[in-house]
């Protein structure tokens, strides 16, 4: 199997030379982090995650979660390795220090995540839902919710589940119809949640399961969904796991990927009805959920960064050691020496240091907003990254865990070489946490339209800033750069400008572009991420620094030249694709399939 | 008993080695660097003597200039209780290095000093020992397991022919070698905690050592390749081969 | 200028290591002596005088240099340094023990694992792992040596008239005792000196498979060697380990069974005249330094090996 290499020396360079990590968390009044506090908890992550985690990924995947007599035993290994993380402190990194936390910048939990995330997705995915839970505590919880909960919760002596979806509630959870009846200080939930990760498990003493549910005199639809804990274990008096709630897995799911991440069929209330608490007002459940979301979808999107770079360097490693061919003098000619294979391995390479950029940026974004008391503007920012991140990303990690495959050749297809993995465990990404298209109808729909594209203008002019310093840079690579990108920011305007003319009055637009739009602004994005790395390096080359060093930014100025010449063009396509607003699509009507 | 643990700035092992164009020395600029293996280990070591209630306080010494604070605090994140730099420009040779540890350790009248076997970079494997000459203490090199009883340090050493144990009158000195332990996972509070813990700083004129330099390393070369062999399609062929074009059989 | 070389010997024996140091001593080119310090090693002591050119034979037989524990040994050699310039030794454990010991004692540094000698005060010596290999000079009254015995040939011996002296200022400085040894008892050669190696890595697959391993080595009266792999797994023990970490070899001709050939193991006998690599992956590295590489599963093709060698030796 593949070694992982944890991206710390990258992830420090983000931090350090895009986000502005020092100044971040001078704003956030974090006395003491600073960028060598950050590149220390990038080692020791990156070790246990490729030390520890990486080597049960393949293992996970041939021995998935078993589930028998409601209930559901995790892959071997997995226990262990929970043990570990937890031991080791990480669950706490981002939470408040008043519960136990590190109270560390998200973006520095996010740099952290990615790699936990590569290393083993199925694993990854429990401590990653636990934050949910603690997050919907934190902001909405009742003191006496937090006391009980929240320590454990961020130590990761329980673990965290998100339970909204049902058979009949999908991408429309205004469908839900799971019931929570009044009965003494607690609520009795009854009702199904299926797709449920890390539903259940004996990795730990409790799991505590926050569900949407309706309350008896609740409005219909949205307005009427509210939150609920249901613990697995009721504590007793003393706050400790005590009988068992009325909530099992009735089944798990067979899926095509992350084997080892249970994906249960939740029963609540079968028999007497499962307790659960109310958490925060009654009928506030979706807007809830919003608080959680941009965590939540952002997290995704990371998952679409690490199996990417997961899936990158399985395919460097082959191409190094995979012999095809002579070359003239007679020497043995392996595979990465062909420019087409290159093309595929610098299509992984240069859009993973795009999205890892990208997905710091816009978790950073977060540290921002709330550094700025969530000021209106820093909000939206955030908002407006949230379903790119998780949309692009995420689509964009179907090709390059294809493009592992493809780089294998027949190997790849094979199931022993681990390239299939990868491609598997990434397919899911698109779908959870809301489909591309709730993402891309997110973006127009919220993020553009509703307030007039003021927020994207606002992205768009600190774009067009980032074209202008590259293209009045004496060196050519930036100007190459600064040309090429500024093409591609006045294509956004425009079609910004259209879908602010066209979308309100015409019904269908908005959902016929979603994706295009969605797709371009990504690759933009990523663009915009990777402009800005060729002007900082340019700087650094200049200043002869020494921490970096001339062959990593050497690697970084090609990278981004590459994606300059290579993937930026793709925005232009999906812009070009949506302002022609293609009829074919509204003509061919529904009886014609 | 305080464990004084000497713990050395190095090439990160899993770094390619690169030398200089002018073949001068090693080329280290923008070579990730970490903390010497075997120091690692020493740390690890002394650190479960401490959980134990063997000893009291676990303090690691670093030798070198400012940016050695980097592998202090990895030190002090694993567990160590502070630290000590000693400010010194260029890494100083063996025996001066001795000196200044033993200076250090009868100002911190430590009980045990647990450090590495050797660093990977050097590979001198000296400093131990000097320094146990120098203050006239028992040693124990080449440890694999290390017991406290009553005043003595029980030690498993390896040696060429296997195993040998030894009991040394404590105050000691124990060099690590690699399967003495495996070093803990550094938990992300501690990293926290770390840069909190007191570095004390000094130097070698505050100790009273002259750094002196005896040796001087004239050039570096890259080891000599092998030519390339050949793969053979039987082992009738390997024998022929062996006795009648190598001729060592 | 006189050097003394420390031998290396088990009381009864000389062990031919020494002789390697006794090639980098007659490098430098000055006369020297030989000092055997043990317990009841008067047979060494004779075996020493036979070493061609050695002047004298020094002998410090006493109860405090039994095991030849540093303490002891460094403060005996300290008592009787006096009038040499160079003190060479192979780089066995009990050398590397005491000599840096020494050193200190003399108020010298000390040259490690020297594998070449280019005058009386430059030395060749590998660094990084053997990755890069240094030119050292030393300008220290008495420079303290300790000699990669694979790096230099055996001296020759036999014909030495060396004058044999007892000393009697051992040293015995009560700083410590040996508790106990475990010290592997062999027919075989030892690994150190030994002309031909036969090493069993992680793809023997398990102790009792070892076996096949040890019989290839005893048809070829080799020494037997493994990789770190190997005895991690617990295949055998760890004074049989080749590597970096391990003991540094350069047999004449060095067979390696199912080892992949990682950068740590190629350290400890990248040194062998010839190599001879025997694996299942044709991509193993190993291959990259093995002068014949034969491809297969080791459990079919050593045992051949060793019955075609029954045959033609």
């Amino acid at each position: 199997m593949s070694q992982y290499q944890p991206p710390v020396l990258d992830a420090k360079f983000v931090l350090d030379q895009l986000i502005g990590f020092d100044g971040l968390c001078e704003k956030l009044q974090l006395e003491d982090i600073n960028i060598d506090l950050a590149d220390a908890v990038l080692e020791e992550a990156g070790k246990l995650s490729s030390e520890v985690f990486a080597p049960l990924n393949w293992d996970t995947d041939q021995n998935p979660a078993q589930w028998a007599d409601n209930a559901v035993t995790e892959s071997p290994g997995l226990k262990e390795a929970y043990q570990q993380f937890v031991d080791n402190g990480w669950s706490t990194l981002t939470a408040p220090e008043e519960f136990g936390g590190q109270n560390l910048p998200q973006v520095l939990g996010t740099a952290v995540s990615e790699m936990w995330q590569a290393s083993n997705m199925a694993f990854a995915l429990c401590p990653l839902l636990s934050i949910g839970s603690v997050e919907a505590l934190l902001a909405h919880g009742s003191d006496e919710l937090k006391a009980l909960y929240l320590p454990r919760l961020i130590a990761g002596e329980w673990t965290g589940t998100m339970n909204l979806t049902e058979p009949g509630a999908g991408s429309d959870l205004a469908a839900v119809s799971t019931t929570a009846t009044p009965d003494g200080d607690h609520y009795r939930i009854k009702g199904q949640k299926i797709f449920i990760t890390w539903g259940d498990h004996q990795m730990t003493p409790n799991i505590v399961h926050l569900v949407l549910a309706r309350l008896p005199d609740a409005p219909p639809g949205v307005k009427g969904i509210s939150l609920f804990i249901v613990p697995k274990f009721v504590l007793d008096e003393n706050g400790e796991p005590g009988e068992r709630n009325d909530v099992y897995p009735i089944s798990i799911e067979h899926k095509l990927g992350i084997h080892g991440s249970p994906t249960c069929t939740m029963a609540f209330g079968d028999n007497e009805g499962a307790i659960g608490y109310l958490v925060g007002e009654p009928h506030k459940g979706l807007p809830y959920m919003f608080t959680m979301m941009n965590h939540a979808r952002q997290g995704v999107g990371v998952q679409g960064l690490g199996i990417s770079d997961r899936a990158y360097q399985q395919a460097v490693q082959y191409a190094r050691e995979r012999v095809q061919g002579k070359n003239r003098d007679g020497s043995k000619k392996p595979i990465i020496e062909y420019p087409d294979v290159r093309r595929m391995l610098l299509t992984m390479r240069s859009g993973v240091e795009a999205m890892r950029a990208l997905a710091l940026e816009a978790s950073a974004a977060l540290d921002f907003a709330h550094a700025d008391n969530n000021s209106k503007e820093k909000y939206a920012r955030l908002e407006l990254f949230t379903p790119i991140v998780k949309g692009w990303m995420t689509e964009f990690a179907q090709e390059l865990t294809s493009l592992n495959i493809q780089v294998h050749g027949g190997m790849g297809y094979v199931e022993e070489t681990g390239a299939a993995q990868h491609f598997r465990d990434a397919r899911i990404l698109p779908i959870y946490e809301g489909t591309t298209a709730i993402q891309a109808l997110d973006l127009i729909g919220r993020k553009v339209l509703m307030d007039g594209g003021v927020a994207l203008e606002s992205l768009l002019n600190d774009m067009t800033a980032t074209a202008t310093e590259l293209s009045a840079s004496s060196n050519a690579d930036a100007q190459a750069f600064g040309a090429a990108f500024a093409q591609a920011v006045d294509k956004a305007r425009a079609a910004k400008e259209w879908l602010l003319t066209n979308a309100p009055s015409e019904k269908e637009l908005s959902q016929a572009v979603c994706f295009d739009m969605l797709m371009a602004m990504g690759y933009l994005c990523g663009g915009w991420m990777q402009g800005r790395t060729l002007l900082a390096v340019i700087a650094l080359t200049d200043a002869n620094d020494d921490v970096y060093g001339e062959e990593f930014l050497a690697k970084k100025r090609i990278s981004a030249m590459y994606y300059s010449q290579c993937l930026l063009p793709r925005a232009l396509h999906h812009f070009g694709v949506m302002v022609q607003n293609p009829q074919a699509l509204y003509e061919f009507a529904v009886d014609q399939f | 008993m305080k464990i004084l643990v000497p713990v050395k700035r190095v090439i990160d092992y899993n770094v390619k080695v690169r030398i200089k164009q002018d073949g001068s020395d090693v080329d280290l600029s923008n070579t990730k660097m970490s903390i010497n293996p075997f120091c690692e280990i020493a740390v690890e070591e002394a650190l479960r003597l401490r959980e134990a209630g063997t000893a009291s306080e676990v303090i690691a010494v670093c030798i070198g200039p400012k940016i050695v604070k980097e592998q202090i605090l990895a030190a002090l994140a694993m567990g160590a209780d502070r630290a000590i730099r000693i400010d010194v420009e260029e890494q100083p040779e063996p025996l001066v290095i001795a000196r200044l540890l033993a200076k250090v350790a009868e100002q911190e009248d430590a009980g045990l000093i647990m450090m590495g076997k050797q660093a990977i970079d050097s590979d001198n494997n000296q400093v131990g020992q000097m320094l146990a000459g120098i203050m006239g203490r028992p040693q124990g090199t080449f440890a694999s397991v290390v017991k406290i009883e009553g005043d003595e340090a029980l030690v498993t050493r390896e040696v060429d022919g296997g195993l040998q144990t030894v009991a040394l009158k404590l105050p000691a000195i124990v060099t690590a070698d690699l399967r003495l332990n495996e070093p803990r996972f550094t938990k992300l509070p501690d990293i926290m905690k770390a840069k909190r813990k007191p570095i004390a700083e000094t130097t070698a004129a505050d100790l009273g050592v002259e750094v002196t330099s005896t040796q001087q390393q004239l050039s570096v070369a890259a080891p000599a390749t092998r030519q390339a062999g050949i793969k053979v399609a039987s082992v009738d062929e390997l024998v022929d081969k062996l006795k009648n074009e190598a001729k060592v059989i | 200028m006189k050097t003394l070389v420390i031998a290396s010997h088990n009381n009864a024996t000389l062990s031919p290591v020494t002789l390697a140091a006794v090639s980098a001593a007659l490098k430098i080119g000055a006369s020297f002596d030989i000092f055997v310090a043990g317990k009841g090693c008067a047979a060494v002591a004779e075996e020493a005088a036979k070493v061609d050119g050695v002047s004298a034979v020094l002998v410090a037989d006493h109860d405090a240099l039994a095991y030849q524990g540093a303490e002891n040994l460094a403060a005996t050699l300290q008592a009787n340094a006096e009038g040499y310039s160079h003190i060479v030794a192979p780089a066995t454990s009990v050398m590397k023990d005491a000599l840096p010991r020494l050193a200190a004692l003399l108020g010298v540094g000390q040259i490690s694992d020297i594998t070449g000698v280019n005058g009386e005060a430059e030395f060749v010596r590998p660094i990084y792992a053997g990755n890069a290999i240094a030119t050292v000079t030393s300008s220290d009254a008495v420079k303290v040596i300790t000699v990669r015995t694979s790096a230099f040939d055996a001296a020759p011996t036999g014909a030495g008239t060396g004058a044999i002296t007892a000393v009697d200022n051992a040293v015995d400085c009560g700083l410590s005792r040996v508790v106990s040894e475990e010290i592997a008892q062999s027919e075989r050669p030892e690994l150190a000196s030994a002309s031909i190696v036969v090493s069993g890595g992680r793809g023997v697959g398990s102790e009792e498979n070892f076996a096949l391993i040890e019989k290839l080595a005893d048809r070829l009266n080799a020494a037997l060697g493994a990789s770190r792999a190997a005895v991690d797994a617990g295949f055998i023990g760890n004074d049989h380990q080749v590597g970096q970490t391990g003991k540094i070899v350069a047999p004449d001709l060095y067979v390696a069974v199912g080892i992949s050939g990682a950068i740590q193991h190629l350290a400890g006998m990248q040194g062998s005249k010839v190599i001879v690599a025997i694996n299942k992956d044709p991509d193993a590295p190993i291959y990259e330094v093995a002068d014949y590489g034969l491809v297969g599963d080791l459990h079919d093709l050593v045992p051949e090996l060793e019955a075609k060698l029954a045959s033609v030796l």
